[in-house]
């Protein structure tokens, strides 16, 4: 895959546009191996809800590494049909510099023209179409709940703020469902705002945008829909001795958060001197 | 009564958020409303005329169940219509 600029922040490859690229290589890959996205909607009633994500950057990729990058793709079903699972390798120059893991639910749909459904296993015309060596039994377990009670059990909060938002149709998928890669990029906004205003007072947070991003972890209650309103609540804190940022999304409704995603960074924070 | 929909709905009654349905029970004003918006029609109704389950109704808040839409419902009462989840 031919690189652009668009795909890129000064510190490396765009955690969304990895959500984004891995998500769309994922589709492939079932293309290649089972059965198309189209296909599973409109002739096994079969959609999918992405669950959970998991990205971990190993090595920071920068635009002027590479020409290329190379997205190598792994699906499998898994639980039983409960869970479509893809993992994605890219690859830069530099060898294997970022994975993301993410794990769907698949959706009966009802057959209607909103597509909409409720969770179900996938059917057996469905089934039958990825080999064995693709199923696993085992269902996938999301590290993201206990990531995030470890952070607020051990760790230290060092600040939080709120940023607003409204869901445009730029920020949706074909049925006016939130796109779940917006995920990632409301998070970093709520952690850049955080930083904007609040690092005057706690200097530390600064490396929030001068360092680049190690882990990301997601995970999805409820989506958001167009012109649904919401907020991000960010929190930073100092867990294990790096900067984490937890971001809840939340609905104007209140209640439990809609998503949640767990940002953590390389850098240490450990007797670090900050004028 | 006030229908509010919302979301992945709203491109079915031509991006009209909130819809005044003079009807005698949430039923019969979700009925109305398709009738008079009739691309919503196959997205909130069945083959066999019945809401899908894939819809959640909430009367001034409180959700109800299929069975509950033949609650009486008047001018002050408000309606939402929301979709659960969407398999796009």
């Amino acid at each position: 895959m031919q690189v652009d600029t668009g795909l890129f922040t000064p510190l490396g490859l765009q955690p969304t546009a990895v959500c984004r690229l891995g998500f769309n290589a994922a589709g492939r890959w079932l293309s290649e191996h089972a059965l198309s996205h189209r296909r599973l909607v409109a002739e096994y009633q079969t959609g999918f809800v992405l669950w959970t994500a998991q990205l971990i950057f190993d090595e920071p990729v920068r635009y002027f590494d590479s020409d290329c990058l190379e997205m190598r793709v792994m699906g499998r079903v898994r639980g039983g049909g409960t869970q479509f699972e893809c993992e994605v390798e890219v690859d830069s120059a530099r060898g294997i510099t970022t994975r993301m893991r993410a794990c769907c639910v698949p959706l009966r749909l009802d057959g209607d023209p909103a597509l909409s459904g409720a969770p179900a296993r996938l059917g057996s015309g469905v089934m039958e179409a990825f080999r064995p060596d693709e199923i696993e039994v085992r269902p996938h377990r999301s590290p993201a709940p206990g990531l995030l009670a470890a952070i607020l059990r051990d760790g230290t909060e060092l600040a939080r703020g709120m940023t607003p938002f409204v869901i445009h149709r730029h920020q949706c998928e074909v049925a006016d469902q939130w796109y779940w890669p917006e995920a990632v990029s409301l998070a970093s906004g709520g952690r850049e705002q955080l930083v904007r205003v609040e690092s005057s007072r706690i200097p530390v947070l600064r490396l929030a945008l001068s360092t680049p991003l190690r882990r990301l972890d997601l995970l999805f209650n409820r989506p958001f829909f167009l012109f649904d309103e919401g907020a991000v609540l960010s929190s930073a804190h100092e867990w294990q001795g790096c900067l984490v940022f937890v971001h809840e999304l939340v609905g104007v409704e209140g209640g439990e958060p809609r998503a949640l995603a767990i940002e953590q960074f390389t850098t240490r924070l450990s007797g670090r001197v900050w004028n | 009564m006030m229908v509010r929909v919302s979301g992945a709905l709203l491109r079915f009654t031509d991006y009209r958020p909130v819809i005044t349905v003079a009807a005698p029970t949430v039923g019969a004003a979700l009925t109305k409303l398709a009738d008079e918006h009739l691309a919503l029609k196959p997205v909130l109704f069945d083959r066999e005329g019945r809401v899908r389950a894939t819809h959640q109704i909430f009367l001034n808040g409180e959700q109800l169940n299929r069975e509950q839409l033949t609650r009486p419902a008047g001018d002050a009462d408000s309606v939402d219509l929301l979709l659960a989840v969407s398999g796009g």
